[in-house]
């Protein structure tokens, strides 16, 4: 599904500063895996997210969906890919505030190929459901809490039906509670649907929620489980 | 929802900046359309306003030049008379293809037997007018009669009396000339035999008498031969005819011309400071904008939204708000204008007219495009910048 392939992204600051955020990293996810990589902060895990995203271009490397090279499509196939291929959970407050629940959920609807509009509507509405949120259709983000707006989040990312899901940090800035209730999420959607999931965490406990961990460290991968069947989380 | 519905919800989401956009949109089109409508109006006025005398060169009294013009440009009457015999010694010039004479006359101020007040009235000769005659072949069919008159575009019978009275005797108003904004619009045309029995009966049904000197004319109006420079014949004029002043039509309002152009010179520069400082706010409105947004951008292109969608997405916003602000500018601007009509023309010492409603429509149109070409310049540099940006950048904090 990925193939990561001595990937290096560095940030030039200034002519005498060179910040590497990803070192020569290299590692393949396969189908159907839910992944979790954590690491402190500064340690190159969301650099490593937008990479696999073909959210920034890397200074060096590749990455592969299903064979293709994110960086060598044109913009306008990278988007589609993106819009069709990947669903993204973001760490801060990702929903456009003049739209309500509903119409962020359909928001990737109107990037993609031509949809029908009631489609979209049902499917929208059917998400929010699913995420417990029926009752906040026409809500805007700022009349719900963060757990509930990381949830419309959750719901926007699979309305697609992406055979990816990428995760930055989706439970930072929530309590406890809520937060193993948004990764009890993630791991129903991963059961339910057999998405891959790449998670990205600076929370180490909460590795236990995918079926594989990955460590990085300045940039690098320092401690990566084994590769396990991909089921198994679904039996956890 | 759509990149429509989108734009207009960004745009009701930032009340503050739109009201901004929107103010300078206005700001840049009312402009545009009060400086055409000012300059234009006043110019097609001049043009129009030699048109309807359609002569090359009018020969009058001298030293009644400024008269004259005051009377063509403002409606103030002018009285000034030489004999009839210049009309035959300019016929004779080499040059001259036809002379037609022309009496100024007007009414009386507060007398019952006028209907109108000080009123400008040219009389015309039938046999030899080339001025009034296309109008009247094409409008009238044999011209006018005894008795009969055309007005200009603001002359009317009033309802009370049912005829028009000059010195007490009833015109009757065969019809009304277009408009050319300036004092020929509120003078009336009748022929010389209609002059003469108007002076003959005044002295029994007017407070005055309407006095014409016998064998005298007010001015004589020229059309040169083809190929024929005005300026020669009208020098030729001023040195073989002595007690008259020849006006080449061509230069009759120089005066106000170069004041237009001094006008047009100073609005031209006004209106570049106001664009240039208008749309600098808006490009940096839209960067502030840009900016506060820029995290949503960032998702959605991580959504799958295309560089160019988030370019339509912010240029529509820019494209919206300047045709709001745009129209808004363009309606108050032409209201007002068309509202201080006499204020300008006064401050402008200069006749004015306003288009008719098609052409204010197509001025309008060229003003809204101006403005939504100038709005929508400004925004894109900002929307270029951020369209363009790594999705992963316009996300960082």
């Amino acid at each position: 599904m990925i193939s990561i392939q001595n990937l290096n992204k560095t940030y030039t600051v200034s002519k005498e500063l060179v910040v590497p955020a990803v070192r020569d990293v290299s590692m393949e996810v396969e189908k159907g895996e839910f992944v979790i990589i954590t690491g402190r902060s500064g340690s190159g895990k969301t650099t490593l997210l937008n990479l696999v995203a073909g959210l920034t271009r890397p200074t060096s490397g590749k990455v592969l969906l299903d064979g293709t090279e994110v960086w060598s499509l044109p913009d306008k196939e990278q988007s589609l890919l993106r819009n069709e291929q990947i669903g993204f959970v973001f760490q801060f407050a990702s929903l456009l505030p003049t739209l309500t629940s509903i119409e962020n959920v359909m928001l990737p609807a109107m990037f993609g190929k031509k949809q029908d509009e009631k489609y979209s509507k049902e499917r929208a509405a059917f998400l929010l459901d699913q995420v417990d949120l029926s009752d906040k259709l026409q809500a805007f983000p700022r009349q719900l809490s963060g757990g509930q707006q990381q949830r419309v989040v959750i719901a926007r990312a699979l309305m697609n039906q992406p055979q990816l899901l990428l995760a930055d940090e989706p439970t930072s800035d929530l309590d406890e509670m809520t937060e193993h209730e948004i990764m009890d999420q993630f791991r129903g959607i991963h059961q339910e649907t057999g998405v891959t999931v790449l998670l990205v965490t600076h929370s180490a406990e909460l590795g236990s929620y995918g079926t594989r961990s990955i460590q990085m460290a300045n940039g690098e991968i320092v401690a990566a489980g084994a590769q396990p069947d991909p089921r198994r989380a679904m039996t956890n | 929802m759509n990149l429509f519905e989108l734009a207009k919800r960004n745009i009701t989401g930032s009340s503050f900046r739109s009201w901004m956009v929107f103010f300078c949109a206005a700001l840049m089109a009312g402009f545009v359309i009060a400086a055409t409508l000012v300059i234009r109006g006043a110019n097609d006025s001049l043009r129009l306003a030699l048109d309807r005398l359609g002569a090359d060169i009018i020969v009058i009294p001298e030293g009644e030049e400024q008269r004259l013009k005051s009377a063509l440009l403002m409606g103030i009457p002018v009285h000034c008379w030489m004999p009839d015999t210049v009309v035959d010694d300019l016929a004779a010039l080499p040059g001259v293809q036809a002379v037609s004479p022309q009496l100024y006359l007007s009414t009386l101020r507060g007398a019952t037997c006028c209907s109108v007040p000080e009123m400008f009235l040219i009389a015309y000769e039938p046999e030899t007018d080339f001025t009034l005659r296309p109008w009247l072949e094409e409008n009238l069919e044999g011209g006018l009669a005894l008795g009969e008159a055309v007005g200009g575009n603001l002359v009317y019978v009033p309802v009370e009396q049912g005829e028009l009275l000059v010195y007490g005797y009833g015109l009757d108003l065969k019809g009304s000339l277009e408009p050319t904004g300036t004092g020929l619009d509120q003078s009336m045309f009748f022929t010389f035999e209609t002059a003469r029995e108007i002076a003959r009966m005044s002295s029994d049904q007017a407070v005055k008498v309407l006095d014409i000197p016998p064998r005298t004319v007010s001015s004589a109006l020229i059309k040169v031969e083809l190929g024929v420079d005005p300026q020669q014949v009208a020098a030729e004029i001023s040195s073989t005819i002595r007690g008259v002043t020849p006006l080449e039509t061509a230069t009759l309002f120089r005066d106000q011309r170069e004041q237009l152009l001094s006008l047009l010179n100073s609005v031209v520069a006004l209106l570049g400071i106001t664009w240039v400082l208008a749309m600098a706010l808006i490009a940096v409105i839209f960067s502030l904008a840009i900016n506060e947004r820029r995290r949503h951008i960032g998702v959605m292109r991580a959504l799958g939204a295309r560089r160019t969608t988030v370019l339509q997405s912010l240029l529509l916003e820019a494209i919206l708000l300047a045709l709001a602000g745009g129209t808004v500018g363009i309606a108050v601007a032409s209201l007002a204008v068309y509202l201080f009509r006499p204020l300008i023309m006064g401050l402008m010492n200069t006749p004015f007219l306003f288009p008719a409603p098609l052409q204010l429509a197509g001025l309008g149109l060229g003003a809204l495009v101006l403005a939504l070409l100038g709005v929508t310049l400004a925004a894109l540099i900002p929307a270029l910048r951020i369209s363009y940006q790594d999705p992963a950048n316009s996300m960082r904090e």
